[in-house]
């Protein structure tokens, strides 16, 4: 059985561990090139006043490849079940060589246990490889800029990504069996599958661990702090708040700006404020509109994320897509043993 | 003259199982294959009870239900309703039934991208029992390479494969999905004979769908007519030629029917009749049937249509 398995997948074997090979090079490389940066700007950091614009020098500089190699990295389990998981039933169904292999002494179920183990263990061990090697290259940065709870950044890092294999083998699996023919179920993984992996960081994620609430006044230094006022729907909304004792927190709610009685700050008074504040002379992000807006004695409340809880969402992640994978398996032995022929 | 013991042998959907110790090769009860829930009907209350040691020959038209009741057999697909239990147990319950069933699926399936040593080694890996020596034999003796890939074989050589594959696990039955039916004329004799071959060295019963007369009458003595998904006859082929007869009718009376008897068909010539009074007192001639008058007796019954004459003429030509 072990044979059988092996010999059919042999070729996807050799070609992930070339591929894996090249990407352990890169990440070396871009690793040493990472930890030269950090060293440059530790020693630039002995001085208080040129340690922010090394940082952000050397933020800058990585920040880009890393998100680049975060996106690479969440597209790996996509290919797996698309190009390992989908093929594994589907392509014997369409074949017809199911019909050969039921028939060897070895039960449906047996067979297509091993075979998903193999497949799956091996997309988990490459792709939680990959994910060792990008957050082994990217720690001097992540030490520094702490967004691990950004949306790419937590799904590249750590063991979050071996449950995503396991899902996405097993999801590819369930369709090839369910559809029987390859080019079908290879569309419908991919599909489902991304569809999925942007459904889970933005919607369950965040209620993974009920997260702390809090209300925080909206000062000129907290307005300046944020990353972007308004939206383009329109509404008294600011983005990119940070929580003033805890910056690393991952703030996964955000109120709009409300007044001292809990109100939404009316919309023509917010885009007053935006458009036409009254001349103050001061800087920082926002300007005159941070002053403008601070006058209306405004506060937003958050629900936020310890970064303490970073370990605990990983394992937490991990531990629903491996289960989820198994209820998948689960399901696709049901079905070989009853439903086709 | 056989006709004497008709009657008892060979009486439609009665086939006693003969008293032995080993379980029947097939027995069904009320076997019932409807594919979706309201889908076609593929096979409708089928009972069958064959006993072991033969090689049985499926005849049918295409659609019959011939492929649904051999996935039956080896467990590819279950029952709507009704039981089938293959050597004595339902199919592939569990690896060790398995591997007392070979199956050679129809289009002879194999591993493209695989050797035809390959091939071996794969039954190696998933057969306990697996016989080495015979297999290595077997792909020798019909001269297939072992480092050539089953992909580029011819269909001949492709069923040669599977066949040995089916046979090598040294099964106790060993079911054929119309293995013959793409080949040419020569493909299908040596792989006919080397089926033959394997029966005889292995001891296994079969059971072998075609819708080719001529391939059964070669291979099996035992014969199971389905037709319209209903067994139409089945038993020993031996005991249904001898329960069966040609009566000539007499010269100039178009139209005549014999009485006495159950008519299966008719032709311009005379009727396929079953069992019944002594011939003697028949006043016409009495002539043995066979096995091809039978089964295309039994289809065309089952269609509702009477045998062309034509094409009755043209088959007896054919022989």
């Amino acid at each position: 059985m072990m044979w059988l398995n092996w010999r059919q997948f042999r070729i996807q074997a050799l070609v992930a561990v070339g591929a894996l090979v090249v990407a352990a090079a890169y990440t070396a490389y871009l690793g040493g090139d990472i930890r030269d940066a950090y060293d440059a700007r530790q020693a630039a950091c002995r001085d208080q006043a040129d340690c922010a614009q090394a940082t952000s020098q050397f933020r800058s500089a990585y920040q880009n490849t890393l998100l680049f190699l975060a996106t690479g990295l969440a597209l790996i389990p996509a290919v797996i079940g698309t190009f390992w998981g989908a093929p594994l039933i589907a392509r014997e169904l369409e074949n017809g060589t199911h019909r050969l292999v039921w028939n060897q002494s070895v039960t449906r179920s047996r067979w297509l246990l091993t075979k998903v183990l193999l497949v799956g263990l091996a997309a988990m061990a490459l792709t939680g490889a990959a994910a060792a090697l990008l957050t082994w290259a990217a720690r001097p940065f992540d030490e520094v800029v702490k967004e691990e709870f950004s949306t790419f950044v937590f799904g590249a890092r750590d063991v979050a990504p071996i449950g995503y294999a396991a899902l996405a083998v097993t999801l590819g699996t369930v369709a090839g069996l369910l559809l029987r023919r390859t080019l079908p179920s290879m569309a419908v993984t991919l599909v489902v599958f991304l569809a999925f992996q942007f459904f889970f960081p933005n919607v369950v994620r965040p209620s993974l661990i009920p997260p702390d609430r809090a209300t925080l006044p909206m000062s000129v230094e907290a307005i300046n702090g944020a990353q972007n006022l308004g939206s383009i729907g329109g509404g008294s909304v600011i983005g990119g708040v940070k929580m003033p004792h805890e910056p690393d927190a991952w703030i996964a709610q955000t109120s709009p700006l409300r007044t001292k009685d809990g109100k939404t700050l009316d919309g023509a008074e917010f885009n007053s404020c935006l458009d036409s504040p009254p001349k103050t002379g001061r800087g920082g992000t926002f300007g005159d509109t941070a002053v403008c807006l601070a006058k209306h004695d405004l506060h937003i409340d958050v629900r936020y994320h310890p970064s303490s809880r970073y370990w605990a969402f990983q394992w937490l992640e991990t531990g629903i897509y491996l289960a989820l994978s198994g209820v998948l398996t689960a399901f696709a032995v049901w079905r070989i043993r009853r439903r086709v022929s | 003259m056989p006709w004497t013991d008709a009657g008892h042998a060979g009486e439609f959907q009665d086939v006693g199982m003969a008293p032995t110790e080993s379980p029947p090769t097939l027995h069904a009860e009320g076997l019932t294959k409807r594919y979706g829930r309201r889908g076609r009907l593929a096979l409708s209350d089928v009972n069958l009870a064959v006993p072991s040691g033969r090689v049985i020959g499926l005849v049918g038209p295409n659609g019959a239900g011939k492929s649904t009741l051999l996935h039956l057999a080896c467990g590819l697909t279950e029952p709507t309703s009704g039981s089938l239990t293959v050597l004595g147990s339902p199919p592939a319950a569990n690896a060790s039934h398995l591997a007392r069933v070979g199956f050679v699926a129809q289009n002879t399936p194999v591993y493209g991208s695989f050797t035809v040593a390959e091939h071996l080694k794969l039954g190696a890996t998933m057969n306990p029992a697996w016989d080495r020596s015979l297999a290595e034999r077997r792909i020798s003796q019909v001269g297939l390479n072992p480092t050539q890939r089953a992909g580029q074989l011819s269909g001949g050589q492709r069923a040669q494969l599977a066949l040995t594959i089916a046979a090598a696990k040294r099964p106790e039955l060993l079911i054929f999905d119309e293995p013959a039916a793409a080949l040419d004329p020569l493909a299908r004799r040596g792989f006919l004979h080397s089926l033959g071959e394997f029966v005889r060295e292995l001891g296994a019963s079969a059971v072998f769908s075609s819708h080719l007369l001529g391939d059964i009458e070669q291979v099996c003595d035992y014969l199971i007519v389905l037709c319209d998904s209903r067994i139409q006859l089945a038993g020993d082929t031996r005991d249904l030629l001898a329960g069966h007869a040609r009566l000539i009718s007499p010269r100039g009376e178009s139209g005549w029917m014999p009485t006495g008897f159950e008519v299966i068909s008719t032709d311009h010539s005379g009727a396929i009749v079953r069992g019944g009074t002594a011939p003697e007192a028949l006043p016409c001639r009495v002539e043995p049937v066979t096995l091809e008058e039978l089964v295309l007796g039994y289809m065309a019954r089952a269609a509702a249509v009477p045998t062309a004459p034509a094409t009755a003429a043209v088959r007896r030509a054919q022989r």
